[in-house]
Order: structure tokens, then sequence, then C-alpha cells
């Protein structure tokens, strides 16, 4: 009876030193990946600052001004852009652009991959054509879709689109035929019928291809408003900077471009963020440390 | 044997498929005139060297492919399009890796359009009685070969079929969880009335488990005996060897099996589980 209490005794205070341990392991791990967290940022600081100083140190003393601006004529051009030249107002048309083309070809690519791939002989048949289209250099179009659809903003959403288009499609087929055969066996065995198998085994196991397409996308559906707003257009990013390149105002330049390097930058933010719910299941997204 | 009251049966099946090669096909026989019936409640396994049909054979009571002359009957019809009145559990567990463990567990009652209640507390219930309560929000890549197969096994149970098709469920296991999980896999059959069609390589593991055993010859597949198991029930699978009926039985079984491996088998064989 006693020996028996002691044993319990025993066995509790080890469960308890090995609660203890955890703990600490625990602990440690928040304070790790704090740091880690806080190194990042620091050196990302770090990096941006050297970039700009030595591109603001070396501008007309080592390369041409004209050619290359510097960052502090740069961000005086932006503010007067912002102030005079109505940025933003120009900016909201861009960005319309860019985002309904990505949706309209995103949607489409992932419809149209979708429905050609579940069919072996469908997909046989008009596999040649895709890759004939996906040829095609995309932004040869622009000046068709401007025909097409005007100098207005529905045109810049055609080329954006396109710019998209083919890329999710590709990509949908791409994962879709990517999917393990046996999984999709054992799901009609259990039952499943064909829209179950569409929404629970292959579009998950489509998932990681459809990501990848939709974050470089992103730049392309930029490319394609920017593009468009370049062959003709009175408003929006593009006319700026075409505007600016008339005037060689190379500040000017550079401020649009910046701007538009955010604006993706943020759109891609976005995207990431959806793709990591999205693959949470996927090892190669989490990051499984063992402890020291 | 009665070939009219099985749930299963095999009536003078045959199989052939086309193998295709550089502007070249060749059709080769994979299971030559099977017949065989499966009677409702039996734990029936399947041996025979590597790649005489074995899984071919279960595929077609399943479904996902016809035979090429014959017929498989199931529950006195013939198979027609997907057999989804039986479970199939393969060698590869094909969980979903997107979906958690009770997600896994309940995919078939979400196919099957069980409201979402009663799917919880089944897969509750059946998560406890194979131990795995605590793991139930892991995702696959976080469980260990032995907790992916059983959460492959109650996914399929959960749903009831009365017929278990199971293609060397243990194969990849290693020795001690593969005879952990033969004795739960018995416990959870026995008594249940359901039937068990189990295809192994390993002879201790048929007899260890079935009541019945269908020996394959060698490439085309034909039935070259079947076995009455003379164990009794219920069985220790950790003492099978133990009981004085099972030497006698073994070596008959291996004589026979060891007829229909070739030469060039039994080298591979021996290489394989150096
Ligand atoms: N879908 C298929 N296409 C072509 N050949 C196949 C197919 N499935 C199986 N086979 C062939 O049929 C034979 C039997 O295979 P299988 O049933 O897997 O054997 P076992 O399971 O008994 O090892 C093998 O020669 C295999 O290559
Ligand atoms: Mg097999």
């Amino acid at each position: 009876m006693a020996t028996g209490d002691l044993a319990v005794e025993r066995g509790a205070a080890r469960l308890a030193a090995g609660a203890r341990l955890l703990e600490d392991v625990e602990r440690d791990d928040v304070v790790r990946r704090r740091r880690d967290r806080r190194s990042t940022a620091i050196g990302r600081l770090l990096f941006a600052a050297a970039f700009f100083a030595a591109w603001e140190l070396s501008s007309g003393r080592i390369v041409d001004q004209f050619f290359v601006s510097k960052p502090s004529a740069i961000a005086a051009s932006w503010w007067a852009m912002l102030t005079k030249e109505s940025l933003l107002y120009h900016l909201q048309f861009t960005i319309v652009e860019a985002l309904a083309g990505y949706l309209i070809g995103a949607v489409a690519g992932l419809i149209f991959g979708f429905a050609l791939a579940r069919s072996e002989l469908v997909y046989r048949i008009v596999e040649p054509f895709v890759v004939g289209f996906y040829g095609i250099p995309r932004i040869a179009l622009a000046p068709l879709f401007i025909l097409w659809f005007g100098i207005g903003i529905s045109s810049k959403i055609a080329v954006a689109a396109v710019m998209v288009f083919f890329i999710v499609f590709i990509n949908t087929i791409a994962g879709i035929r990517a999917a393990p055969p046996q999984l999709l066996q054992v799901a009609r065995v259990m039952g499943a019928s064909e829209w179950d198998l569409v929404r629970k085994v292959i579009f998950p196991a489509a998932t990681p291809f459809i990501i990848a397409a939709l974050q470089i996308t992103v730049p392309q559906a930029m490319i394609g408003a920017i593009v468009g707003e370049f062959i003709s257009s009175n408003r929006g990013v593009g006319h700026l900077l075409s505007r600016a390149a008339g005037w060689l105002d190379t500040p000017g330049l550079f401020a649009g471009i910046f701007t538009l390097l955010v604006v993706v930058l943020l759109m891609n933010l976005g995207i990431t963020s959806l793709g990591n719910h999205l693959m949470r299941w996927n090892p190669k997204h989490h990051s499984l440390k063992d402890v020291p | 044997m009665a070939a009219t009251s099985g749930v299963i049966e095999a009536r003078n099946v045959f199989k052939a498929f086309v193998a295709r090669s550089h502007r070249q096909q060749r059709a080769f026989l994979a299971l030559h005139a099977v017949t065989l019936s499966v009677a409702p409640g039996r734990f029936v396994s399947f041996v025979g060297p590597s790649g005489c049909g074995k899984s071919t054979l279960l595929n077609m009571v399943a479904g996902l492919i016809r035979p090429t002359q014959g017929e498989i009957w199931y529950k006195s019809r013939p198979v027609g399009g997907i057999n989804t009145d039986v479970g199939y559990i393969t060698q590869d567990d094909n969980l979903l890796p997107w979906r958690t463990l009770v997600e896994n567990v309940e995919v078939a009652l979400e196919f099957r359009g069980v409201a979402q209640a009663e799917r919880h507390s089944r897969a509750e219930r059946y998560i406890a009685r194979v131990g795995l309560a605590g793991f139930e929000h892991h995702y696959p890549h976080e469980l260990s070969g032995g907790m992916r197969k059983r959460t492959a096994l109650i996914r399929t149970l959960i749903y009831e079929p009365d017929v278990i098709l199971m293609d060397e469920p243990f194969g990849p296991l290693d020795a001690q969880t593969r005879v952990i999980l033969q004795d739960e896999l018995l416990k959870l059959w026995e008594g249940s009335g359901k039937t068990i069609v189990f295809v192994t390589h390993d002879l201790v593991e048929a007899i260890a488990l079935s009541d019945e055993i269908v020996l394959f010859s060698r490439a085309p597949g034909t039935i070259k005996r079947v076995y009455e198991v003379p164990l009794a029930r219920p069985r220790d699978v950790f003492r099978v060897h133990a009981d004085p009926r099972f030497p006698a039985f073994y070596d008959q079984l291996w004589r026979d099996l060891k007829e229909e491996i070739s030469q060039m088998d039994l080298e591979g064989a021996v290489h394989g589980h150096g």
C-alpha cells in the first residue's frame, strides 16, 4: 500500500517535471520567434536604407542624374504628383482595371480549367489549341482590344484579364490532372458524387497550383492595365507615366513606378494570406521545428 | 461451394490488360476463369504471388474496372457502376491531406448526406474506439503510420458497409503495429456480421485472421485452392503460432504457394525482405 502511494507520487512528480519542461520549451519558442521577426524587420529596413543611400549618393557622382534621378527628387516629384496631378484620381482607374481584369481572368481561368480537365477526350481535343493561344504574346492583343472595346476602362480590363486568364487556366488544368487517381477512386467507392469529387478532392488537390498561378498573375494584371493605358488613354497611372516620359521627367517616371510597386505588393499580400489559409494542411507550409 | 448464396460472386471472370510500349501493344491476361463465392459474414483472405490479379479482382468488386469476360455479382446483382455499397481500404491510406483526422473520418458520411450532428457523434465514437481521441484536429502528415491506418480503417467502418475489401492494408507498417492492428481489426469485426475480403502476402496474417483462404496461381491468376482455416474463434493474433493446428496448416499453405512462385520471385522475395 505504502509503496504503491510512493510510486503514484513519483509518477506525479515526473509528470510535473515534464510539464515544466514543455512550458520552458514553449516560452523559449515564443522568445525565439519574436527575435526572428525583429531581426527580419530590422534587416529589411537596413537593406532599404542602404539601397536608397547608395542611390542618392551615386546619383550625379558616378552615374548621370538625368537617367537614374535620385530618391529625394523622386519623393518630391511623387508629392507633386499627389497634390498637383491628382495621382489618386489616376491610380483609382489603374487599380480598378487591374483588379477587375484579375478577377475576371482568374475566375474564367478556373471555370474553363475545371470544365476542360474533367474530360479526357475534350482535353485531348483542345490541348494543342490552348497551347497555341498561350503562345501568343498577350501584350500584342492590346491594340486589338482597344479597337474592340474603345479607349475607355473596359479595353484595359480585357488586356489585364487575358494576361491572367491563360496562366490560371493552364495551372488549373495541371493541378487537376495532378490529383492522385487513387484518392478519386476511394472517394467514389465511399459514395462521392461528381460535385463532391470536384469540391472536396479535386479542388483541394489542385490548390497548390492554383495559388501559385494566382500569385504570379498579380503583377501580370498590372502589366495589362498599364500597357493598355500606354497605348491610348487620358487617365490612369500608365497615362501619367507616358506623359512623364514625353517630358523627359525621370523623377516623375520613378515616382509612378514606385506607386505601382506598392499597389502590386499590397495585392500580393492579400493573395499570399489567402494561399496560406487554403494551404494550411500542407506540410511544406508549416514550420515544424524540433527542439534542441 | 454453393455458387448461389454468396454476397460476392465471380462467375468465370477473365480480365485482360493492354501493355503499350513504343508503337506496339500487347494484351495479356491478369485473371483467367476465376469463379468464386464469398458467403456473407465471412472473413476471406486472398493470397498468391505478386501480380496474379488479386487487386484487380478487388477493383472489379468495387466496380472501378469491368471484367473483360464473365461477371461479378454483388448481393445477387451484377456489378454495373461504382459499387458504393462496399468499403475499400487500400495499402496506401489515401487520407485526404487537406482534412484533419476527424474530417477524414467524416468524409464518407458527408458524401452520403448524413447530418452534421450525427456525423460528429459517430466519428467521436469510432475515434475513441481505436484510441485516437485527442488527435482529432491533426492533419495526416502529423500522424504516425499506425494512426493513419487506424483513421483509414474507421473512416470506412463508420458508414457500416456490409462488405469491406482490404488490399494489403497493413503492408507498409512495422511488425509490431501490424499485429496490434490485426488484433483491433478482429475485435471490430467479430460479431459485426460484416464480410471482409482481405488481400495479403503474409501467410501468418491470413491464417490468424481468416475463416477461409483463397490461393491464387501465378499470373494469369486462377484460383488454385480454397482452404478452411482450422483454428477456432475467438483468436489471439499474438499467439497464433502456439495453436497446435497452426504448423501443419501453415506448411501446407506455404508448400502450395511455393510452387507458384518462380525461382526469380523467390530471389526477389529474399532480397526484398532482407
Ligand atoms: N490498370 C492496369 N493497366 C494495365 N495493367 C494492369 C492494370 N492493373 C493491373 N495490371 C496488371 O495486371 C496484373 C495483376 O495486377 P494486380 O491485380 O495488381 O496483382 P496483385 O494485386 O495480385 O499483385 C499485373 O501484371 C499488373 O501489371
Ligand atoms: Mg496488389
